[in-house]
């Protein structure tokens, strides 16, 4: 056998590195390398796999009953299918069920007020919080100052209805809701309408954005099918074209601000033929606005509004509408009572007053009894921001330091109040609450049919399960909450009944009416008018906090961190402001900076359209300090039967 | 180690300070640059294009103009390299070994680039292995074929650059690499005609075939077999105006005659004459956009150049036509100094420009009736990695003409005349 | 697939079902429209360009991919597969432009040569941060930074339809018919998905009824079929042209004015 020399060694190491590294390039091997560090620096996530299932279950979120299927993957609900999805709510439910921040334990503060960092709370069991809260609670209503507690709440459902029952107990009436179409209705009417809108053969709308979030949504959209079908006449009468106005089968192109105007001269032409409503004081004003005076005030032509009166008392079914807005909501009761007066003078069947009867009267203790005389029951919310007063607030799902006109002051006096918030997500509100209760979505809610589709996330419970086990314990209240739980008081709870006759005050009408004609007239320091627009999802900022809602915004109204309000051409070029400009907008309440301005004719000359639901201070990082909140600037007075701020018409200035 | 590093600070020190103050001060910012280019570099690589300025609305931006304008000035390399040796136009042997260097750097940097543009530069091998070639192994996307002729070129012009860099005084001191480098030499012309017939087809794929396909987009399409051509014609007279920038730039820097002035003046003749025919070429596309391809989209070709990047790129591109015409193409103008300066800057901003239009105003032009033109400004991460990266290019030049016989004319010369001048400075 | 235009709220149901089930990337800012990934868009369109108010009028156009098959239809050719160098995008026989995300090197040749916007690129990682991993759908894979995506009909929904018909003991998968998310999700039923090779389908018998109603998005060579059949014939042989596969119906003349460039 030959020696291997030093060559050969050579000559075999050198043929086999050579061989193993063909080998190695030819195996393949190299490009499944490379494959493999392509997931590695792209941490590429593979969602879990799993059973799949459809959980079959009734949306009890408003009346509509929407049935609806959850697509399971194993314990992961990934899709929501509804029959009838025409509700953001059930689409945008999954996101705020599995939201990245939502609220997962009881939050008690430890930092300043007013923060929104998550390091100012920290978590503790519902024990604790609930005592702590009930401590507070007790002591003002030993020293028989239970007026101090307040409630502030946003649906009208049986978990308000247990909140203001609480506050009711301990002796105070300040139980407010934050203005909704329903809270404003019933205060101005004394009940909430329910329009037939699928029977209905002519419905004339003041304002109300039908199909843009206004009502419930489902109905909504279910009714616009209806009308497609039959032809119904949709009128719209609204300042911007909007996509209801877009889809209206006419459009009264008004002036922002004057729907009640509008509705005192359609008023004035049916009294012409012989009909009435509202009283003899009443009609004594609706006499006064004449077609002419009516076209002068709303910018429509007199043909116009003979032609509305015309095909509105000729309809068989007609409705009239009422409920500037689409989420967010904001009509003067004289505007709600004048529009109901229409339907009443048309003899519309399609809308009918109904007030709901909720939980009844509670039982008073004697320290309660003696407190409530003291308390002060004010018209509505901002008014008791206002005038109001008090030591200790729960706050129910609302968020009105967003919402509300007077948020600011609302702020000032929760800074030195003790705050309770029931929210899943950290609201504006929230930021200034001592304790958090978080609370479910609706997937997660127990139904009067069953079971939740859902388990509970985390440590949440039910609005109304933090509320009865909350009156447990405070003293003397105990006695009104007999339910052990939620679920055992919605098996009890009743049914809507007819709500009596409406309260006609022609006070009320005399003084919106000449409050309208003066916002009207040309002023020099304020030139321009403001009113609000909503986006898809956006709303009135409740869609803010769902990235996939996010997705929807339209460049013209905020991209890139900038808020376009739109601004007519004409009126635009009349104040030297160029598409995209920067602009600030000030109203006699305030100013805001940093819109960017957005020409287009879709909006009234003399007019700004400024989008709402933008600018909160917190609501998670995906609403956090995005555009600007107008509400501080809009029109503050108090309507004095809502008690609720009227913004929606403001006289602003640009700059 | 430190030692090494101490001695590697002290080569740097004393290489920065042979210079001028003029090419110090330069020098700073292409080190400032480049500072840039790597820390930004980074950034993009690991976290993503979001950092640029480019959108889903404005997919390309300032990178791919820098490809394209750095492939078709780099594509001087095979215009001379083709007169040279196919040709025989020995009047350009002292510029080639610059061209072939220059060309290398802006082939190797239009791939730096490249990598930085994609989203996932680890799957950048997938245009290798998952080519979309159609029917009759024609490409079907024409950055498939982009990237497949410029892979094979720039292995070429590797091939090329070998004998210069071994011609460097240690290397060519080994007696088995100076006979490889020689014999390289000898087979250039072979190298010479691949080069020249592969960078046909990725010049006017890249410049043109990759804009013309897409017939979804008014501002882009247009007959393929008529653009691809204009687009190479653009690449000829552009790229030569460029080697002969950067051989004069070097000159004066080095302070030396690098290449004979019948050099220059033999390839401002040649890009004289191309550039006549790229404006005809050019304007040519210009009428026949405006009076047949565009007009198929229901469109008017004046309303596609509206926007930031509008018309006045357009009319600009065309000036510096004019200007790159008037100077090079007479005698006696190209034969003075200035005037010859003037006519191959205009040259090469004519080319920038064009690329410039086929980018800035072909993404920002709407693709609905209802939106407007798109405004892009490139971020700082953008200009530093496209900056950056020309400085990079720019002082491996320098190096290279400092230590390699990328000018044999000039260190023939220093020869004869003593070492009085062949200190470099 | 057809949306009339008509019936279309612009309630945006579609944009979100779309997003849950096809797995939209988070970013930080969702808002930042210009860099956002969805695959349908709302897009909102008003005539203010050529009336004043009040005769303006606005609609939301929901836009999706629109599976473009240029004028062949034997040999489909949509303008962003011819482009794509590494073979990402295909065309596949039910008609659908297709996309797979883990063969995308994130070029963007494709979104450049699409007329209609339909792409989108993941310009940063997408996050979702928390829980929200938890809605994800296991049938759409996740898509990571720096490639095209795009909306494909659900066609995870067909492959599922199908896997579940054959379980089910059906033997002509290809005549299993399903329904992509947003269609699903359409509270007015504005939109209909169906095969537009089968005349009998729900789809062909309203677009055959609605002929005088029907337009596709910037499509104008489609008038010119009805004003000039000739002067059309020579113009598709001159040029491809996209020819999407969804239209849209509309009773407004001013939306199909919109879809000119003036």
């Amino acid at each position: 056998m030959k020696k291997i020399d030093r060559k050969d060694f050579l000559k075999i190491g050198g043929g086999a590195i050579v061989g193993g590294l063909s080998g190695y390039v030819f195996s393949g091997a190299p490009f499944l390398g490379m494959q493999w560090l392509i997931e590695w620096t792209q941490d590429q996530y593979v969602p879990a796999g799993g059973k799949e299932e459809y959980l079959k279950t009734i949306c009890e979120a408003c009346r509509e009953k929407c049935e609806m299927s959850i697509r399971m993957i194993g314990d992961r609900a990934v899709k929501i299918e509804t029959s009838n999805s025409g509700c953001p709510f059930s689409q945008n439910a999954l996101q705020l069920l599995y939201h990245p921040e939502r609220i997962d334990a009881p939050l008690k503060r430890v930092g300043r007020k007013g923060t929104v960092k998550f390091s100012a709370f920290e978590k503790v069991s519902w024990d604790e919080a609930l005592g702590a809260v009930s401590k507070n609670m007790n002591k003002l209503i030993g020293e028989k100052r239970g007026h101090l507690i307040a409630g502030i709440s946003k649906h009208d459902n049986l978990a308000s209805a247990l909140l203001d029952r609480l506050v009711k107990a301990c002796g105070s009436t300040a139980a407010y809701y934050e203005p909704s179409l329903n809270s404003l209705s019933q205060a101005a009417l004394g009940g909430s309408v329910e329009y037939d809108f699928n029977n209905a053969d002519c419905i004339l709308s003041f304002g109300a954005r039908l199909l843009e979030g206004w009502g419930v949504p489902c109905s909504m959209n279910k009714a616009f099918i209806e009308w497609k079908k039959k032809g119904t006449r949709l009128i719209q009468a609204d300042a911007v074209r909007t996509r209801t106005a877009s889809l209206a089968d006419q459009w009264l192109p008004i002036k922002p601000g004057t729907e009640l105007i509008l509705a005192m001269g359609i008023a004035n032409r049916l009294s012409k033929r012989g009909r009435a409503a509202g009283g003899a004081e009443w009609m004594a004003v609706v006499e006064k606005y004449a077609p002419d005076k009516v076209a002068a005030l709303t910018g429509l032509s007199v043909k116009q509004i003979e032609e509305v009166a015309e095909t509105f008392s000729r309809a068989r079914n007609p409705v009239a509408v009422a409920g500037r807005g689409g989420k967010g909501v904001s009509s003067s009761s004289a505007e709600f009572l004048a529009v109901h007066a229409l339907n009443t003078m048309a003899g519309s069947q399609a809308a009918v007053l109904k007030k709901g009867q909720w939980l009844g009267e509670p039982v008073l203790s004697a320290n309660a009894a003696a407190s409530i005389k003291e308390s002060k029951k004010l018209a509505g919310l901002d008014d008791f921001i206002k005038n109001g007063n008090f030591e200790i607030i729960i706050i129910n799902e609302a968020d009105p330091v967003y919402k509300s006109a007077y948020g600011a002051e609302l702020a000032e006096k929760m800074d030195r109040a003790f705050v309770v918030s029931i929210t899943p997500l950290l609201n504006d509100t929230a930021m200034y609450a001592d304790y958090m209760f978080p609370s479910l979505t609706f997937l997660e809610n127990d139904t009067s049919a069953g079971r939740a589709p859902l388990k509970p996330y985390l440590k949440s419970a039910h609005a109304g399960d933090c509320l009865i086990s909350l009156a447990q314990k405070v003293d003397g209240v105990k006695a009104s909450f007999p339910w052990a739980s939620y679920v055992d008081l919605i098996k009890t709870s009743g049914a809507s009944v007819g709500a009596g006759g409406v309260n006609y005050n022609a006070r009320v009408l005399i003084d919106q009416l000449a409050l309208i004609e003066k916002n009207l007239k040309p002023s020099d320091e304020f030139p321009l008018s403001m009113i609000p627009v909503e986006l898809t999802f956006v709303g009135d900022g409740d869609g803010m906090a769902f990235p996939y809602a996010l997705k929807t915004i339209d460049q013209k109204t905020f991209s890139q961190g900038k808020l376009c309000v739109e601004i007519n051409r004409k009126t635009a070029g009349q104040h030297g402001v160029s598409e995209g400009e920067r602009i600030d907008i000030a109203s006699s309440w305030g100013e805001i900076g940093s819109v960017r301005t957005h020409l287009t004719d879709t909006v009234a000359p003399d007019t700004i359209a400024i989008p709402l639901g933008f600018g909160h201070m917190a609501y998670t990082k995906y609403a956090k300090n995005k555009g600007v909140n107008p509400k501080g600037i809009m029109a503050h007075d108090i309507d004095p039967l809502t008690g609720t701020a009227n913004w929606w018409h403001t006289r602003v200035k640009i700059s | 180690m430190g030692e090494l590093i101490k001695r590697a600070i002290d080569t740097i020190k004393a290489e920065f300070n042979s210079y001028s103050t003029g090419v110090k001060i330069a020098l700073g910012v292409m080190f400032f640059l480049t500072a840039g280019f790597v820390i930004f570099g980074i950034q993009i690589l690991f976290w993503g294009l979001g950092y640029t300025d480019m959108s889903n609305l404005y997919p390309f931006g300032q990178w791919i103009i820098g490809d394209l304008g750095l492939v078709s000035l780099g594509g001087g390399a095979f215009t001379t390299g083709f007169a040279l040796y196919i040709f025989r136009n020995d009047k350009l042997e002292p510029i080639i070994n610059s061209t072939v260097l220059i060309g290398f750097l802006c082939y190797l940097f239009t791939f730096i680039f490249l990598v930085f543009d994609i989203g996932q530069p680890l799957r950048a091998w997938f245009g290798y292995t998952y080519p979309n070639w159609g029917e009759h192994l024609m490409p079907t996307s024409m950055l498939t074929e982009v990237i497949w002729c410029l892979t094979l070129y720039f292995m070429i012009l590797c091939v090329e650059i070998v004998p210069v860099a071994l011609k460097h005084k240690v290397l060519d001191a080994i007696p088995a690499l100076h006979y490889v480098g020689h014999y390289l030499h000898r087979i250039m012309w072979i190298l010479a005609a691949a080069g020249t017939f592969l960078s046909f087809f990725h010049q006017g794929s890249l410049g043109g075939g990759m804009w013309d396909i897409m017939y979804g987009k008014a501002v882009w399409f247009r007959a393929h077999h008529i653009y691809f051509f204009v687009v190479i014609i653009g690449a000829t007279a552009g790229g030569t105006a460029f080697m002969t920038l950067c051989a004069y730039l070097a000159g004066k820097v080095m302070k030396k005659e690098v290449v004979p002035a019948e050099t220059f003046h033999s390839i401002a003749k040649i890009s004289g004459i191309l550039f006549v025919a790229f404006f005809i070429a050019r304007l040519v596309d210009v009428v026949l956009m405006a009076t047949r391809w565009v007009p198929l989209f229901d469109r008017s070709y004046i309303s596609l150049q509206g926007g930031l990047y509008g018309l006045w790129l357009l009319v600009l591109e065309f000036l510096l036509l004019a200007v790159v015409i008037v100077m090079l193409l007479p005698k006696k103008n190209r034969e003075q100094e200035k005037r010859f300066l003037i006519g191959i800057i205009a040259g090469v901003a004519a080319i920038t420009t064009d690329k410039l239009i086929t980018v800035l105003n072909g993404s920002s032009v709407p693709n609905f009736p209802w939106r407007d033109y798109i405004w892009y400004w490139p971020t700082i991460q953008e200009w530093f990695i496209m900056l950056g990266g020309l400085s990079v290019m720019a002082m491996i030049y320098m190096w290279c003409a400092k230590y390699l016989p990328l000018f044999p004319h000039a260190e023939k010369h220093a020869h004869h005349e003593g070492k009085s001048q062949a200190v470099a400075e | 697939m057809a949306i009339d235009l008509d019936l279309c709220t612009g309630c945006g149901d579609c944009a979100l079902a779309c997003a849950q089930e096809n797995n939209m990337p988070v970013f930080e800012d969702d808002s930042d429209l210009p860099k956002r990934v969805q695959f349908l868009d709302l897009m909102k369109v008003s005539n203010d360009r050529d009336a004043a108010y009040p005769d303006v009028e606005v609609c939301y156009i929901p836009k999706m991919c629109q599976q473009c098959e240029g004028n062949d239809p034997k040999n489909p050719k949509p303008p962003c597969v011819s482009v794509c160098p590494v073979v990402a995008t295909d065309v596949g026989d039910d008609g659908i432009v297709s996309q797979i995300w883990s063969r995308c090197i994130g070029c963007r040749y494709c979104q450049a040569s699409c007329p209609y916007e339909a792409r989108a690129f993941n310009w940063w990682k997408p996050r979702y941060e928390g829980d929200f991993k938890k809605s994800l759908n296991p049938d759409v894979s996740v898509a990571s930074r720096g490639t095209v995506v795009k909306c494909q009909f659900c066609s995870h929904i067909w492959k599922r339809e199908r896997d579940r018909a054959v379980a089910g003991g059906e033997l002509d998968i290809n005549a299993v018919t399903y329904t992509p998310a947003c269609v699903a999700a359409c509270p007015t039923r504005a939109m209909v998905f169906g095969d537009l090779d089968d005349p009998g389908s729900e789809l062909s018998r309203l677009l055959s009824r609605e002929k005088k109603r029907t337009f596709r998005l910037i499509h104008t060579i489609d008038e010119m079929k009805e004003k000039d059949e000739k002067k059309w014939k020579a113009m598709m042989q001159a040029k491809n042209y996209p020819n999407p596969k969804v239209y849209y119906l509309t009773s407004k003349a001013w939306i199909k004015e919109m879809m000119k460039f003036k």
